[in-house]
């Protein structure tokens, strides 16, 4: 498993460096959207797994859910900040700054600051189930921040982020070598965070 | 079932005068957010002198005044009872639901008159000119009830945890921030004496209503063990 998924990560990273053709106007720019789609995709989805599981929590107040939820918020701090920085990155070479508080920026900060607070709030409390039962609370009360945050914001503002040109008119446009190495990349990021992920909950699980 | 609603009004409303009273008989919140008021506002003011800042800056600077003095003190509903021990009475007398609402709409007073004396030093020190107050006064009460809203429920949060203040900053700050984004740019057009639309502030209100429902649904969850 883990070796067929060892292979799978060095065929995509090849692919990426190899395979995909640079885009015009952005140049060699563009192997980092290979990097940086799939983290932010994991970051988002395990800040979903991680109120999912906080919801599994409250009604049945079993602790292996609460395990399981503060994994996905720990790996998901990290993918969000991996994400954060190679968007960053990107938007330096592309637009000339590292930090504008584009619209897309204002909310992975704002998905940063959610995973840093549930985090912070897990250390403060020392009692298990009480820490259990609060951090679940939290971590459903701020999931209701994610609408506002997707669909409201960047409607007020103007983005620079290229993503909705990507996902609606320029899909056709899209190579279908991109695609394919892109949805690749997104799978072999998804299950890499899956494989990190039981790592810990056994851990976790074995210890406690 | 009549009862049952009027008694959930009747205990809201049992909370908020016991709220009221104690903070009535040491005066501590009220007075210590106001004097918190005013040595930020009048530190900003003497250091700029008499430049007068950018609507953009104004417009932000009151709303994070009103935000630091909320984290300042709104924590206090739940953090006291913890700490006095009163917090278990209040466990078994108490419904999750009426304890919830009465201690927000304490907040949303306690800020709202903070808010009111707020604003006129607010105008005298950084000398701004404000010309459509009926708007200017609804965006301000929608931002209060925001900011009180997602202070009352993390505030029982951290009643129970260690650090609480640090905390509580943190943790609200979050929450808060699509609401505070949005009544900042409103105030912004209104300092600029633009009509803001009515889209922003059915946001707000909308954003609010959501905090309101998430927190009475969650509540429950936090009060009984």
């Amino acid at each position: 498993m883990k070796l067929a998924l060892g292979l799978w990560i060095m065929g995509v990273v090849y692919a990426v460096f190899y395979m995909v053709p640079p885009v015009e106007g952005l140049g060699d720019l563009v192997r980092i959207a290979f990097f940086h789609i799939p983290v932010a995709w994991v970051s988002v989805l395990a800040f979903l797994l991680s109120a999912g599981w906080s919801l599994q929590y409250l009604r049945t107040r079993d602790i292996r859910y609460d395990l399981k939820s503060s994994a996905a918020a720990s790996l998901g701090l990290l993918f969000c900040l991996l994400a954060t920085i190679s968007g960053a990155v990107f938007a330096k070479l592309t637009w000339g700054a590292y930090w504008n508080w584009d619209p897309r920026q204002t909310t992975i900060f704002i998905l940063l600051l959610i995973y840093g607070a549930y985090l912070v709030l897990r250390t403060s409390i020392l009692d298990k189930e009480e820490r259990a039962k609060i951090s679940a609370v939290y971590a459903l009360l701020s999931f209701l921040t994610v609408p506002f945050l997707v669909f409201i914001i960047p409607r007020f503002y103007f983005s620079l982020h290229p993503e909705p040109v990507i996902n609606s008119a320029g899909k056709l446009e899209m190579d279908a070598i991109v695609l394919y190495v892109l949805l690749a990349a997104v799978g072999a990021c998804t299950a890499l965070f899956w494989q990190c992920f039981s790592y810990i909950v056994q851990n976790k699980q074995e210890s406690a | 079932m009549p009862t049952a609603k009027s008694s959930l009004f009747n205990g809201i409303w049992a909370i908020f005068i016991k709220d009221g009273l104690c903070e009535f008989r040491t005066r501590y919140a009220v007075s210590a957010l106001f004097m918190f008021a005013l040595i930020s506002l009048a530190s900003i003011s003497m250091s700029i002198g008499i430049v007068s800042l950018p609507v953009e800056l104004t417009a932000a600077l009151l709303w994070v005044i009103l935000f630091f003095c909320a984290m300042a003190g709104l924590s206090r509903v739940f953090v006291q009872e913890q700490e006095s021990g009163t917090i278990v009475a209040l466990q078994i007398y108490g419904s999750g639901q009426a304890v919830l609402f009465g201690k927000l709409l304490f907040n949303v007073i306690v800020l709202l008159s903070l808010t009111l004396l707020v604003i006129p030093l607010f105008i005298i020190f950084l000398n701004v000119d404000i010309y459509r107050w009926p708007i200017f006064i609804v965006i301000l009460i929608m931002g209060d009830i925001g900011i009180a809203a997602a202070s009352t429920i993390t505030a029982a949060m951290v009643a129970k945890s260690q650090g609480k203040n640090a905390l509580f900053t943190v943790l609200t700050f979050p929450i808060l921030l699509p609401q505070f984004l949005g009544s900042i740019s409103a105030t912004t057009k209104i300092l600029a004496n633009i009509e803001p639309n009515a889209s922003e502030i059915v946001f707000m209100a909308g954003y609010n209503v959501v905090l309101m429902i998430a927190s009475s649904i969650l509540f429950d969850y936090l009060w009984y063990d």
